[in-house]
C-alpha cells in the first residue's frame, strides 16, 4: 500500500480498440518516414519543368509548384518532423520536469518556479518563434528551441500538480514520518507515482510539435528551405488550395494521421490510468 | 440520458447562434464582382488593397507602399509611355541651352487641402526637402544638382545645376509636392496635406486607409470617385480572397503565380506593367571567396534557367532577361535581354577556367514565401554546375541592413527597381548599381567613367546617349556583380468594375481619371 | 482574500520586472537595426545616423532600457517608430480588437464545448458518443492555418456567406461587425473548443464515477440533477483552469488567426512591430501581453478557490 507504487496501466490502455487505432496510424507515419529512403528514390529536392502536376505512375502524389516530386517530399518531410518532435519534446520534458522537482523542494523555488511558467506560457509563441529565428537564423534548430520552450511549462505544471497530490497521501507522509530526506521521498516514491500523466502529456505534446512547426513554416520561420517538412509542404500548398486541392491533401493526410494516431495513443493511456 | 444530452447540446448550439443571429440582416460580403460596360461615371468608393501598410517615415522614398503619393499629392509633370514628360503642376517648361537651368511655369489654380495657394515656393520647398539626407529619396543625387532658384513672381521658377543631368524629368516624375508647414508631421504618422485628387482622411495603421475626394481639385471634373480605401491584407491569401469575393477591387500586390491562378476569370481585368519596379536579380558581394573572379560570376549567369524561373516563381507575368531593363527602356534590346541563356556547359566551362572544383557559397533571400521559392530554383540550378548553396532566409530589416553597411553574403537575391527610368537614374540611384557605393562593393574607374559620362548630359534620348548607355549595359553583362534574371513589375489585378487607374513609373497610383462602371 | 491577494501581487510584479529585461534583451539581440528600415531601401550612412540619434538608438543599453522603464512609469509611451502614431494609440487600438476577437472566441469554445462535454460524458457508447469524439479529434489534428484557409474557402469564396477578412468595429455596426468577427472567432476557437470539451467530459466522466453519485442515484435523483448540479460543479474547477491556459492560448494564437483573416490586433501589430524592429511598439505590447496573462492567471486562481472550497486562501 505504501511504496508499491509501479502500477503497469499503460499496455492495458493501448490494447482498447482506440489505443490500437492510433498506434497503427502513427506507426504508419513514422515507418513511411523512417522507411523514405527505401520507399523512394527520387531527391526530394530535384526540380523539374513539371510543376504542379496532378497524381501520377511517376510522381504518386503529384510535383509542387516547383517541379518537385510530392511523394518523396511528404516522406523526408515526415522524417523532419520526427526528428524535431523527437527532440524537442524530451528537451522541454526533461526541463519542464526538472524545474517541478526543484519546485517540490522549498516554497520559494516553488514560488520562482511557477513564475518562470507563467512567463513562458504569457510570452505570445509565434512572436517567440520569430525573434528566436531572428536572432539565431532560420533553420532546425531555432524551431527545437522554440517548441522546446512552449511545452515546458506543460509538462512542469503537470508533474507539479502531480507532486502536490501526491505528497499528502499516506506513503509520502509516513516515508517522510520515517525519517527519509525530502529530495529523497521526492525521488523516490512521490516522483513515481505522478509520472503516468506525463507520458500522456509525451503524446500530446508530439502532436503540438507537429502543428508548431507547422505554424512557424506558415510564418515564414521555418526550417531552412529546400528541406521539406510536413508544415513547410502545408504552407506553401494553401496558395494553391483553391486551383489545385491535390497539393495540398498527401501533407494534410500525414499530419492528420500523425497528430489523429497521438490524441488516439493519449486518451487510450488517459483511460488506462483512470481504470 | 440520450434526451437530456440532445437538449443540452440544442441549448448550446442555441446560444452561439443567438450571438451571431444578428448577422442576419445585413451582409458584409459583397455579391461579388461582375462583368459590367463602360462609360465615365462620378461617385462610389473605390477599394484597393495592398500587403504592405504605408510607412510614414518613408513618405519621400521610393518604398513598398507608395499608392498615396499621387493621390494626395501632384508631381510637376509626368511622363507618357514614351517616357516623355507632361504638364501636371508645370504647364510648360524651357530647358537652357547648355543645359544647367530649367524654367518652369507654373499652375496659378492650385489649392492645398488646407486653402492654402500652390506657388514657385512649395517647389523650392520640394527640392530642398529631397535634398536633405533625413528623406532617404533615392533620387537625392539629382535633387543635389539643383544649387540655385530664380523667382520670376509666385508662379515661374527656374532651377540652376551644377551641370546637365540626363535623368532631370525623374526627379519631377519622383518629387511629389507638400504642405512644407506640415511635412514633419506628415513624416510622423500625421495628416498628409497635399494638392492631389484625394484628401486623406483616416488612416488605422496595419488596417486601412481612407481617403475622401478633393472638391476643390485643378482638374476640373475629376476625380470621378467619391473616396479611396487602402486596405492593407500581409497574407497574399488572404489579399487574393479579398479580391475574389469583391471586397476589394483593385490590387498591385498579387504575386504572378496568384494572378496566374485567377487564369481566364472574366471577372477581373489583369494589367501587367511592363516598366515593373520589379527586376529580379542574384546580388554578388565581390569581395568574398570563389566570387571575385569574374568568370564564376558569368557561370552563375549561364547556370541560371531563367524561363522555368519566369514560369514557376511568376506565374510566367514577367521577361526572362540578363540586363536590367524593361521594353519600354532606351536601353533595351533583344541582344542584351538574351545575352545569357540557360547553358549548363557553358558555366561548367568557365568553372573550369576559373580553376574552382565543387565549391560551397551562401546564398541569402528574403523570407517570403515568393523570394523562397525564386531561391530555391537558383539552388538547384547552381547545383547542377557544380555550385552548392546554403540558402540563408533573411527578414527584411536585416537584409537592409546589411545592403547598406556593405555586409552581405557572397550571394544574394532581391528585386530592384529604376530600370524602367532614363537609364541613368539606375546607375546612379539604385543602390545595386550604384557606382559610387554598392553592396557589391564593385568598383572601377571604367564603370564611373561612362555612368558619369550618361548622367552628365542634357539630352536622354540622342543616339549618341544610346550609345552610352550600350557602354553601360557591356560592363555590367561583362562584370556581373549584379546577375539580372528577370524584369518582373507590377502586375494590376481590378475587378471588371474599375476602370482608369494607371501607376506612374514611381508606382504611384493615379486615380485621377479612374471610375467605377455601374 | 485580501492576503491571497497581497501573496501574489508581488510576485507577479517580479514576473512583469523581469518581462520587461528579457523582452528589452531579446530584441537588441535581433539582428536588423530599426534606423535602416526606417531609413528606407536606399539610404545613405548618414541618413541612418541621424536616424539613429533622433531615436536616441546611440544612447548606451542600459540607459535605453531605463528610459523605456521611466516611460511606461510616467504612463507616457511615445511615439512608435515605423508604424506611425503613438503607441497607446496603436496599442489600444489593436488591444480592442484582439479583446472582440478573443471574447468571441471565448463565448464560442464555452458555447460549444459545454454541451459537447455533457454529451461526450453522459452517452458513454453508441454513434452520438463516436461523432463527439470524431469532431473534437478531427479539429484537433488539423493544423489552424489549414482549418482558418479552408474556412475562407468556404465560407467567404464559394459560399459568399461572409466577408474573407478584414474588420468593422462591432460597437459602431453590430450586425457588419459579427460578420467580420465570425470566421475568425470561429478559427481561433474550435481547437480550445476541442480541448476544453475533452476535459470538460472526462471530469465528468469521472464525477459521475463517485460513490455519491451511486448515492444518490440510488436515491432516485435524476439523472439530468445528478450531471448539472452535482457532477458539473465538481468538474468546472479543473476546467476552469484549462480555460484559463486557453485564453492565454488563444491571445497567442490569434497572431496566426489574425494574419489569415486581415484582423488588425495585437498579433498583426507585434508581427508587423517585430518585421519593422518598431522597439517602443514591440516593448510596450509584449509586456502588455505578459501583464494580461498574469492577471488572468491571478483571476483564474481566484475564481479556482471560490469555485473549490477545499482551497484555503493562502
Amino acid at each position: 500500500m505504501t511504496t508499491l507504487a509501479v502500477r503497469l496501466p499503460l499496455p492495458a490502455g493501448l490494447r482498447t480498440v482506440r489505443g490500437a487505432t492510433g498506434i497503427t496510424l502513427v506507426g504508419a507515419v513514422v515507418l513511411a518516414g523512417l522507411l523514405a529512403p527505401v520507399l523512394t528514390g527520387t531527391d526530394p529536392t530535384a526540380q523539374s519543368s513539371l510543376a504542379l502536376a496532378g497524381p501520377s505512375g511517376n510522381h504518386l502524389f503529384g510535383t509542387d509548384d516547383l517541379g518537385r516530386d510530392l511523394f518523396s517530399r511528404v516522406l523526408y518531410g515526415i522524417r523532419t518532423d520526427l526528428l524535431i518532435g523527437l527532440t524537442a519534446v524530451p528537451a522541454g520534458a526533461l526541463s519542464g520536469c526538472a524545474l517541478a522537482l526543484l519546485s517540490g523542494l522549498s516554497r520559494w523555488a516553488d514560488l520562482a518556479v511557477q513564475r518562470v511558467f507563467d512567463l513562458l506560457l504569457a510570452f505570445p509563441g509565434l512572436i517567440l518563434a520569430l525573434a528566436v529565428t531572428a536572432v539565431l537564423g532560420p533553420g532546425r534548430w531555432p524551431v527545437i528551441i522554440v517548441i522546446a520552450l512552449a511545452e515546458i511549462p506543460g509538462f512542469g505544471r503537470q508533474l507539479r500538480a502531480g507532486i502536490l497530490v501526491q505528497r499528502e497521501r499516506e506513503y509520502a507522509l509516513a516515508a517522510r514520518v520515517g525519517g527519509a530526506s525530502r529530495l529523497r521521498v521526492l525521488l523516490r516514491h512521490v516522483l513515481p507515482n505522478a509520472v503516468d500523466p506525463l507520458i500522456v502529456q509525451s503524446a500530446v505534446a508530439l502532436s503540438l510539435a507537429v502543428f508548431i512547426e507547422g505554424a512557424m513554416s506558415f510564418l515564414g520561420v521555418g526550417v531552412r528551405p529546400p528541406e521539406p517538412s510536413l508544415g513547410g509542404i502545408l504552407s506553401q500548398s494553401t496558395a494553391y488550395l483553391a486551383t489545385h486541392p491535390a497539393f495540398a491533401a498527401a501533407p494534410l493526410i500525414a499530419v492528420t494521421a500523425l497528430v489523429l494516431g497521438l490524441t488516439l495513443i493519449a486518451e487510450a493511456l488517459n483511460e488506462g490510468i483512470r481504470r | 440520458m440520450n434526451a437530456l444530452s440532445r437538449r443540452s447540446l440544442l441549448r448550446g448550439s442555441a446560444a452561439a447562434a443567438g450571438l451571431f443571429a444578428l448577422a442576419a440582416c445585413r451582409s458584409a460580403a459583397d455579391s461579388g464582382p461582375t462583368a459590367a460596360s463602360a462609360s465615365p461615371r462620378r461617385g462610389g468608393t473605390l477599394t484597393v488593397a495592398t500587403g504592405i501598410d504605408f510607412t510614414p517615415s518613408l513618405l519621400f522614398a521610393q518604398s513598398a507602399n507608395t499608392l498615396v503619393q499621387r493621390l494626395v499629392f501632384n508631381t510637376l509633370t509626368r511622363y507618357d509611355d514614351q517616357l516623355k514628360p507632361q504638364p501636371e503642376l508645370a504647364t510648360s517648361w524651357q530647358l537652357g541651352a547648355d543645359g544647367k537651368s530649367i524654367t518652369f511655369e507654373l499652375r496659378d489654380d492650385v489649392l492645398f487641402h488646407n486653402g492654402r495657394k500652390f506657388t514657385a515656393d512649395d517647389v523650392v520647398f520640394a527640392v530642398k526637402n529631397l535634398q536633405n539626407p533625413a528623406r532617404s529619396a533615392q533620387l537625392r543625387s539629382t535633387a543635389a544638382a539643383v544649387t540655385d532658384f530664380r523667382k520670376n513672381g509666385d508662379h515661374e521658377l527656374t532651377l540652376l545645376l551644377t551641370h546637365p543631368v540626363s535623368n532631370l524629368f525623374d526627379l519631377f516624375e519622383f518629387m511629389i509636392i507638400t504642405d512644407s508647414a506640415t511635412v514633419e508631421d506628415a513624416v510622423a504618422g500625421g495628416r498628409l496635406i497635399g494638392t492631389g485628387p484625394f484628401r486623406f482622411g483616416e488612416r488605422k495603421p496595419g488596417a486601412s486607409i481612407s481617403l475622401t475626394r478633393n472638391e476643390k481639385y485643378w482638374n476640373p471634373g475629376r476625380p470621378y470617385l467619391d473616396g479611396v480605401e487602402i486596405r492593407i491584407i500581409p497574407q497574399a491569401d488572404s489579399l487574393l480572397s479579398s479580391l475574389k469575393t469583391g471586397q476589394s477591387q483593385l490590387s498591385y500586390n498579387v504575386q504572378g503565380k496568384d494572378v496566374a491562378t485567377l487564369g481566364a476569370d472574366p471577372r477581373f481585368r489583369i494589367k501587367p506593367y511592363d516598366t515593373g519596379a520589379g527586376a529580379y536579380y542574384i546580388g554578388v558581394n565581390v569581395t568574398a571567396e570563389h566570387v571575385g573572379d569574374k568568370r564564376v560570376r558569368q557561370a552563375i549567369a549561364w547556370a541560371v534557367d531563367r524561363d522555368r524561373l519566369v514560369q514557376q516563381a511568376l506565374g510566367g507575368y514577367g521577361l526572362a532577361s540578363s540586363a536590367p531593363w524593361p521594353k519600354s527602356s532606351p536601353a533595351y534590346s533583344d541582344a542584351n535581354a538574351t545575352h545569357y541563356r540557360h547553358d549548363p556547359d557553358k558555366a561548367r566551362e568557365l568553372l573550369k577556367q576559373a580553376g574552382l572544383g565543387p565549391i560551397t557559397l551562401p546564398f541569402a533571400h528574403s523570407a517570403t514565401p515568393g523570394d523562397t521559392a525564386i531561391a530555391q530554383i537558383l539552388q538547384y540550378d547552381l547545383k547542377q554546375v557544380g555550385i552548392e548553396t546554403v540558402l540563408q532566409p533573411t527578414d527584411s530589416p536585416t537584409m537592409q541592413k546589411q545592403l547598406i553597411s556593405q555586409s552581405m553574403p557572397a550571394l544574394w537575391t532581391l528585386s530592384h527597381g529604376f530600370a524602367q527610368l532614363h537609364p541613368a537614374t539606375l546607375a546612379v540611384s539604385a543602390y545595386p548599381f550604384n557606382e559610387a557605393r554598392n553592396s557589391s562593393h564593385f568598383s572601377s574607374p571604367a564603370y564611373t567613367d561612362i555612368v558619369q559620362r550618361a548622367w552628365n548630359r542634357a539630352d536622354s534620348d540622342s543616339a549618341d546617349a544610346k550609345a552610352l548607355y550600350q557602354q553601360i549595359t557591356d560592363t555590367l553583362l561583362d562584370e556581373e556583380f549584379v546577375i539580372d534574371l528577370a524584369i518582373g513589375g507590377e502586375i494590376e489585378v481590378a475587378t471588371a468594375k474599375v476602370r482608369g487607374a494607371t501607376l506612374n513609373k514611381f508606382n504611384y497610383l493615379n486615380l485621377d481619371d479612374a471610375y467605377l462602371t455601374a | 482574500m485580501r492576503t491571497f491577494l497581497l501573496k501574489r501581487l508581488p510576485s507577479a510584479l517580479l514576473v512583469l520586472l523581469a518581462a520587461s529585461f528579457l523582452i528589452f534583451l531579446i530584441l537588441r539581440l535581433i539582428p536588423g537595426d530599426p534606423a535602416t528600415s526606417l531609413a528606407g531601401p536606399d539610404a545613405g550612412p548618414e541618413a541612418v545616423a541621424a536616424v539613429r540619434a533622433r531615436l536616441g538608438l546611440d544612447q548606451p543599453l542600459p540607459g535605453q532600457y531605463l528610459h523605456w522603464l521611466g516611460h511606461l512609469v510616467t504612463g507616457n509611451l511615445g511615439p512608435s517608430y515605423a508604424i506611425g502614431g503613438q503607441v497607446a494609440d496603436l496599442i489600444g487600438e489593436g488591444l480592442g480588437n484582439t479583446v472582440e476577437l478573443a471574447l468571441g472566441a471565448v463565448v464560442l469554445v464555452i458555447a460549444l464545448a459545454l454541451p459537447l462535454g455533457v454529451l461526450g460524458a453522459t452517452v458513454r457508447r453508441g454513434p452520438v458518443a463516436a461523432a463527439v469524439r470524431a469532431l473534437t479529434t478531427a479539429v484537433l489534428a488539423v493544423p489552424p492555418f489549414v482549418t482558418g484557409v479552408l474556412l475562407v474557402l468556404v465560407f467567404a469564396v464559394t459560399l459568399r456567406l461572409l466577408p474573407p477578412g478584414g474588420h468593422e468595429s462591432i460597437l459602431d455596426q453590430p450586425d457588419i461587425g459579427v460578420q467580420y468577427l465570425l470566421l475568425p472567432a470561429v478559427c481561433l476557437a474550435l481547437p480550445s473548443a476541442a480541448v476544453l470539451a475533452r476535459y470538460l467530459g472526462d471530469g465528468l466522466e469521472r464525477a459521475l464515477a463517485e460513490d455519491y453519485v451511486r448515492t444518490a442515484t440510488a436515491l432516485g435523483v435524476s439523472r439530468r440533477r445528478i450531471v448539472w448540479l452535482h457532477a458539473l460543479p465538481n468538474a468546472l474547477p479543473s476546467a476552469i483552469t484549462v480555460l484559463g491556459l486557453q485564453i492565454g492560448q488563444l491571445l497567442g494564437g490569434a497572431v496566426l488567426v489574425e494574419a489569415i483573416f486581415a484582423w488588425p490586433g495585437l498579433g498583426q501589430l507585434a508581427e508587423q512591430g517585430v518585421l519593422r524592429r518598431d522597439y517602443p511598439v514591440v516593448q510596450d505590447l509584449l509586456l502588455l501581453l505578459v501583464a494580461v496573462y498574469v492577471a488572468v492567471q491571478l483571476l483564474t486562481d481566484l475564481a479556482y478557490a471560490w469555485s473549490d472550497p477545499r482551497i484555503r486562501w493562502e
